[in-house]
């Protein structure tokens, strides 16, 4: 009872924060609806028993991504209109009526055919219930998991996160002349 | 209710508008946003489908490297585009025609 209502409540957040951050005018307003987004995402890895996951979740995206989306923001001149340095007017968070009239289609047919690839899918597996294991902490698995089966890719992964951090202090310094 | 198809169709949802944020959106950050979007429908596909099909830790594995990578592709996109801002005082996507300024 309290996993459908929790369930309820994540799916609900997240396709209404979805839509919100799609259809938002102002770019801030998005970042924030994009927020709401991860939380329901976080909620719906709750429901289904992931718990390490969700606080992950929580931790990276609103600690970190969102953060950093936003001082991106912020410093690329918020969400005003600017014009750039050629004189022509530029809507910076927004494209216009023709660029939502071809997003519109081209979704459209995508939608459709990933719909017609996944159908068999959907059909086959309509009446899997959850296997009811009980929702047991996942921390001590994952954890034993991710040191002895998977240690290759832990430490490839922290590899990455160290060149990734060092790639962007070295994009984003000034050039010195 | 807690069921296969009503998370994988959440997942689609997520999807088509990280796609549409893509394709309509002319600002970088925000088409870095739409991004985001798309891996996190992906990273919840793994966890519904390990817990409903083959209910091991797999794919909450695969999710949490998925959320590394997610992590690792913002700040060096957020970098480039900050960057990009110095150079040509935009965040306009037409305004990149250049590799080298």
């Amino acid at each position: 009872m309290f996993e459908q209502i929790l369930f309820l409540l994540s799916a609900t957040a997240t396709i209404g924060f979805t839509v919100a951050v799609v259809g938002t005018n102002n770019l801030m307003h998005a970042c924030m609806y994009l927020l709401g987004t991860l939380f329901g995402v976080a909620g719906l890895y709750a429901t289904i028993g992931a718990d390490f996951l969700a606080a992950t979740q929580i931790v990276v995206y609103a600690g970190g991504v969102v953060i950093l989306m936003l001082f991106a923001i912020m410093l690329t001149g918020g969400a005003e209109d600017k014009k750039n340095r050629f004189g022509i007017e530029k809507i910076p968070s927004m494209g216009s009526t023709k660029t939502y009239i071809v997003a519109g289609a081209s979704v459209l047919i995508i939608a459709m055919i990933v719909l017609k690839m996944t159908a068999n899918i959907h059909t086959a597996n309509k009446d899997l219930a959850v296997a009811s294991t009980g929702n047991e902490s996942t921390v001590f698995n994952i954890g034993s998991l991710l040191l002895t089966d998977h240690i290759l890719a832990f430490e490839i992964s922290s590899i990455l996160l160290l060149g990734a951090l060092v790639g962007a202090a070295i994009i984003a310094r000034p050039k010195r002349n | 209710m807690i069921s296969l198809p009503s998370y994988l169709f959440i997942s689609f949802l997520l999807f088509v508008a990280g796609m549409f944020v893509m394709i309509a959106r002319k600002n970088i950050v925000a088409i870095l946003l739409g991004i985001e979007l798309i891996l996190n429908s992906a990273a919840l596909n793994f966890v519904a489908y390990t817990k409903f099909v083959n209910n091991n830790l797999d794919g909450h594995i695969m999710s949490l490297f998925i959320i590394v990578i997610a992590a690792a592709e913002a700040a060096v996109g957020l970098a480039i585009v900050i960057r990009f801002y110095q150079l040509r005082e935009s965040v306009h996507i037409d305004d990149a025609t250049q590799l080298q300024s």
